[in-house]
């Protein structure tokens, strides 16, 4: 099999940087999350592929929480596009997990089916490529195998990084794939490296049936009891990594300006006000349901899978203990008048 | 602290079963051991699952605030910092006093189980610090300043040496590296506005980062609308500031919040003098930067 010895990492992820912007995990002063390699100061940061994953998800590779969209001139009744930034420059994601790349693969649902195709995505994920690390080890909030995502063989992945211990086994899945691989063929090895097994998971969940169940339960008094801790804060949905809400907003002045987009989130009053001023979620209950029933009943509707990867990121930032997985057993366990 | 955790049981079931109080706020058990949230008992049943443990951080001064339009009898559980929420509260008259029951616990310092969280969970670093949390290793007043019944005994400050030493080695700093320093700290912030959220001082109705007509700061995480959200967020913060800590603890990359707070604490401590914020309840009294007269010798703020 093909390997990538880890001593031959750092070298690699220079070569891969000459013509691609690489984001990788790593621990970055206070951040964690997945920066551009080339921004890693030796010393300072710490490379973090052999943790079980970082904070802050990849998800901003390809749906960056600020993106220019177009500069525009106006005059009198004119209104001039200058300039569109669809951006399509090349990049890779190196080490996502697979629960990462579940919430690209949500995403490419959202933005690139159903009839409409975001420009500005496409472009993005176009020049994309996921090279993903298999998880062997799931942590005590792991969850992903309960949502459809399989740790081992991440789908959606370019490449599948397999950590045999000095070495990652080195596993080409597309085209795109084989094109990174192009340009270190030189580093990589051809050796046969035993792999582990996989572990049990910690955390059991059983999502079975709970999307169906949630169409009964919208007005549930669960909802009262388990959105009382919540604060309303945005923490939870700027680090899933498959939440990709956005408002779009415009910065002018006098004649000129740009339009941007921005991640929002469902957890902020602002988000769901109307522009006569009402609002359909105007109390924390309401927005803290919203943004339960669409990662485990709205999505799975429409997707026909959850939009929840398991990840269990929400659980471990949440100032007031929020947990995903005792919602959905608080669910399976609800009392339903029919 | 489990002695807390049965007086404070006791006492509020003596509330509830005296008529006194419609609900009790405190803390329960997370999922974890190391986690704790806010809890509102609303019966004498609930009060089986009140908790005060080593964990029990959370100011829950500022669960009052989804009360505030109520009518509700409220017990409430505080340590020091947040005992000093409740004055900001009832300073700036978002509940009164004849709704509230107030126990106080004196703090003998927490630890913070967002970091606990972190270490246990396999992201980012892997293992933190599992002594107190920074917060209450930087307490100043650990006693709660306001109660109608207190349990347990004094506890004494922890705040050791200079309490602005970090402050004034920023202030040191040239304006181009004062700057430089924020732009790289302030360039991380996410925008998830859980420091305003956390925040028992950030009482408005409506806050001038959630208004549209004017939009009043930008929403691009860049430096500019990062630097404006934070500046315009945390002078509103001064006088105001319970120094409780919630908003550096709970920010998920970790910029150091306070360093802004306790600059303003020391500004306008130089500058105006008197008590510092939620540190005394006097009945109609208002805090620095709080009070708006006609004749007031300055022209505008």
């Amino acid at each position: 099999m093909k390997v990538l010895s880890k001593a031959k990492l750092e070298e690699a992820l220079n070569k891969l940087s000459e013509a691609n912007e690489v984001f990788v995990p790593m621990q970055k002063k206070a951040q964690s999350g997945y920066f551009p390699w080339n921004s890693f100061v030796s010393g300072q940061d710490e490379l973090m592929l052999e943790a079980l994953n970082v904070y802050q998800s990849p998800k901003g590779a390809v749906l960056p929480q600020t993106e220019k969209m177009y500069r525009y001139q106006q005059g009198g009744m004119e209104i001039n596009i200058e300039e569109t930034f669809e951006d399509s420059h090349p990049t890779i994601i190196f080490g996502a997990r697979a629960c990462d790349v579940k919430g690209i693969l949500a995403m490419d649902e959202v933005f690139l089916t159903r009839g409409y195709e975001d420009s500005f995505y496409k472009a993005r994920r176009s020049g994309n490529t996921i090279i993903a690390n298999a998880c062997y080890e799931p942590g005590p909030n792991c969850f992903c195998n309960a949502m459809e995502v399989d740790c081992v063989n991440p789908a959606g992945a370019d490449v599948i990084l397999r950590d045999g211990g000095d070495a990652y086994v080195w596993e080409v899945k597309s085209e795109k794939g084989e094109a990174v691989t192009a340009v270190i063929a030189g580093l990589l090895e051809e050796k046969e490296v035993s792999l582990p097994q996989l572990k049990p998971f910690v955390q059991k969940v059983d999502y079975s049936g709970v999307a169906e169940k949630l169409k009964t339960m919208f007005e549930h008094p669960l909802w009262d009891k388990l959105s009382e801790p919540c604060v309303n804060c945005g923490m939870c949905t700027f680090v899933c990594p498959s939440c990709y809400c956005f408002d779009i907003q415009v910065k002018m002045w006098g004649d000129e300006g740009y339009r941007f987009r921005a991640w929002d989130s469902c957890m902020f009053e602002e988000y769901s006000r109307e522009a006569g001023g009402g609002n359909p979620r105007g109390a924390s209950k309401e927005r803290f349901r919203q943004r339960f029933l669409h990662k485990l009943e709205f999505f799975t509707e429409r997707y026909g899978t959850p939009l929840c990867t398991g990840c269990g990121r929400c659980m471990i930032v949440c100032p007031t203990d929020i947990n995903i997985v005792r919602i959905i057993d608080a669910v399976k366990e609800a009392e339903v008048n029919d | 602290m489990k002695e807390i955790t049965n007086k404070l049981q006791e006492i509020a079931a003596r509330l509830f079963n005296e008529g006194k109080i419609d609900v009790f706020l405190a803390w329960e058990k997370g999922e974890h051991d190391f986690q704790t949230k806010s809890y509102a008992a609303r019966s004498v049943d609930d009060v089986k699952n009140i908790i005060f443990n080593e964990y029990s951080i959370y100011n829950v001064s500022n669960s009052l605030l989804k009360f505030r339009d109520g009518q509700e009898r409220i017990g409430i559980a505080v340590k020091g910092c947040d005992s000093r929420g409740i004055v900001r509260l009832l300073e700036d008259l978002q509940i009164t006093r004849d709704r509230l029951y107030i126990v106080g616990i004196p703090c003998p310092g927490l630890k913070d189980p967002l970091a606990a969280a972190r270490s246990f969970g396999g992201l980012g670093k892997k293992q933190e610090p599992e002594g107190l949390a920074q917060k209450c290793l930087e307490c100043i007043q650990p006693n709660p300043v306001i109660y109608d019944e207190l349990i347990g005994s004094e506890q004494t400050p922890r705040q050791q040496g200079d309490r602005f030493a970090a402050v004034r080695e920023i202030e040191a700093m040239t304006p181009d590296e004062r700057y430089k320093f924020w732009e790289d700290t302030l360039s991380t912030c996410i925008r998830c506005y859980a420091c305003r959220q956390v925040c028992v001082a950030c009482d408005c109705r409506t806050c001038i980062f959630d208004e549209m007509k004017p939009q009043w700061v930008g929403r691009e995480t860049n430096t500019t609308d990062n630097m404006m959200y934070h500046l315009v967020k945390h002078a509103h913060m001064a006088g105001r500031c319970i120094e409780c800590g919630e908003c550096e603890r709970v920010c998920p990359v970790g910029i150091p919040l306070m360093l802004f707070n306790r600059k303003l604490i020391k500004d306008v401590g130089e500058l105006f003098g008197g008590p510092e914020a939620g540190m005394q309840y006097v009945e109609g009294a208002k805090p620095t930067l709080s009070v708006y007269r006609e004749n007031d010798p300055d022209e505008f703020i």
